[in-house]
């Protein structure tokens, strides 16, 4: 399997400079390096397992909600009915458009995972570049 | 020992894998040549539909073979719409617990006197076995006899499994069986603990005697290499992603294979001249399509245990699988059984590769046949749980001593 991935991995490259991609992955060994550290990201898609929605705060202020929640402000009876207009009356005839929507989102959060796992890499690679070099600084010799 | 087996549905004419793998040890359990012999009643309700739990079967007690089994009824239908709006609220993500504990409960299905069969007579069996863990008769019953619940979740990294009720759930149970490592892998890390004490059983194939005619074939108009998939065609089985894939594949060949598709179908198949859906297939038919395959392909990305993936590779017949769902790559990785994908280009090399290298193709055959006669073979399997179900009631002993008479 390694070596069909192998070949795969060199074709895409192939492709890739053919049609404008960046210059460095004329280098295979860092193309290779490259395709395997955004794939371990993208394998990681439990966002618990993830540092940045942490530091986001808040999911209600960033994560995308894709349930329709019925609720309405107005109390008692005229809130009721509200709901009950929007959940029996007007969601059959907008179910296909709400789904059409969420399946779309639901894609969006994927991505959105996926990138939050990429810029986790990224920032673990850069921090232990930064460690290695300060390592090696001249003065700490 | 005795064993209660409580499962959502039960019966030789119910189709569902769960169910299946709950029959299918219940029968082997209980038979006169088993050994150890177990005294087994199964504890299930009287649907016979998985959508609607509507009643079909008779209550009360009756037999299958030597397993007892008590039927109890359905106190409602599922509520399609309110359990749609409400998967999408769990599933969300922040739902409250109240609002989770609904789910499981919507979903069915709502059998009380089960409920009310195990609280008050769930102390009479040495070991209570739950097959599925998203279920409500799995959900609200293993809390009732926790000490002696043994769980076989036949989870899959679904959103429904993330659910965050689940967490405690899952540490209740006093033993466990899982169908892969990457289940157990899977449920331990939602338990936020390691799961013991636990099994990986998988499940058990006979060995296959002869190959199928191929007259069978030609009489549905399949002659030359294809490749198969194997079961309802739909997009939560990755069906949209295959069919997509193989369009592409196909268009680039001069020649290429079939894709023929044996299940029913659940959504739109494209008119191609080498994509074959023959929609449900009986056994027979099932049998020999599998076993002059070139290869069986399964572009699921998510599932407990594939197996139509172990069937394949009983017939000697290799696999390409989706490398996104944990358990197919790692079944076929552990059987090197076959290739796995992550992307088109990926998809096409692997078909490529088995479809010119006849010799690479069998070895991968053999590979997987050698895998399953090492794993999934039903001694193998009947030895793992029993040795488990020992397990498991010793603890409980030195936990909690049987009273005596």
């Amino acid at each position: 399997m390694s070596e069909l991935r192998a070949r795969v991995r060199e074709r895409l490259r192939q492709q890739l400079l053919d049609h404008g991609g960046s210059r460095s992955f004329e280098d295979p060994a860092l193309f290779a390096d490259v395709e395997r550290l955004l794939q371990t990201a993208a394998d990681q898609t439990d966002s618990p397992a993830l540092v940045l929605p942490e530091l986001l705060g808040d999911p209600d202020a960033w994560r995308l909600r894709t349930a329709i929640r019925y609720d309405s402000h107005r109390p008692n009876a005229a809130g009721a009915l509200r709901i009950f207009v929007k959940r029996r009356l007007l969601m059959p005839l907008l179910r296909w458009l709400f789904e059409y929507s969420r399946d779309n989102f639901e894609r969006q959060r994927r991505v959105n995972q996926v990138l939050f796992a990429c810029v986790q890499e990224l920032a673990i690679e850069t921090a232990r570049l930064r460690q290695e070099l300060q390592r090696r600084a001249p003065g700490r010799e | 020992m005795k064993l209660a087996f409580v499962v959502q549905r039960y019966g030789a004419d119910i189709a569902g894998g769960s169910e299946a793998h709950c029959r299918e040890l219940a029968l082997r359990l209980t038979r006169h040549s088993a050994t150890p012999r177990h005294d087994v009643t199964v504890l299930t309700t009287c649907a016979r539909d998985y959508v609607s739990w509507a009643n079909a079967y008779p209550p009360g007690e009756s037999r299958d073979e030597d397993v007892r089994v008590i039927r109890f009824p359905v106190r409602r239908t599922r509520r399609l719409r309110p359990f749609a709006d409400l998967s999408d609220e769990v599933t969300d993500g922040g739902a409250p617990r109240e609002r989770q504990d609904a789910w499981f409960r919507e979903n069915g299905p709502d059998a009380p006197a089960l409920l009310e069969h195990l609280a008050a007579r769930g102390a009479e069996y040495d070991l209570v076995l739950f097959w599925t863990f998203r279920y409500a008769t799995s959900y609200l019953g293993v809390p009732l006899v926790a000490d002696r619940a043994v769980l076989l979740p036949t989870a899959e990294d679904d959103p429904i499994v993330r659910v965050e009720a689940l967490e405690d759930f899952f540490r209740r149970p006093a033993g466990y069986l899982f169908l892969t490592p990457e289940e157990a892998s899977l449920v331990s890390e939602r338990a936020g603990t390691g799961l013991a004490p636990a099994a990986t059983i998988g499940t058990g194939l006979e060995p296959v005697t002869a190959h199928a005619d191929t007259g069978l074939l030609r009489a549905r108009g399949i002659e030359g290499d294809y490749v198969l998939y194997v079961g309802r065609v739909d997009r939560n089985k990755g069906c949209d992603g295959l069919l997509g894939y193989f369009e592409a594949y196909a268009a680039a060949r001069s020649a290429p294979p079939t894709l023929v598709l044996a299940g029913p179908a659940k959504m739109r198949i494209p008119d191609h001249p080498r994509i074959k859906a023959l929609g449900y297939v009986p056994d027979e038919l099932r049998d020999a399509l599998v076993s002059h395959a070139r290869a069986l392909v399964v572009p699921s990305r998510y599932e407990s245990l594939s197996i139509v993936l172990l069937e394949a590779w009983n017939h000697g017949v290799p696999a390409v699988v989706n490398a996104t769902c944990r358990v197919l790559e790692g079944q076929v990785r552990r059987a090197n059984g076959g290739l796995a994908y992550r992307s088109a280009a990926e998809f096409e090399a692997a078909l490529d590769y088995l479809l010119a290298n006849p010799r690479a193709r069998d070895a991968f055959g053999r590979q997987g046949l050698a895998y399953v006669d090492r794993e999934y073979r039903w001694p193998t399997v009947l030895a793992r749980v029993d040795a488990l179900l020992h397990e498991v009631r010793a603890r409980r002993l030195r936990l909690q001593p049987d009273p005596g008479p």
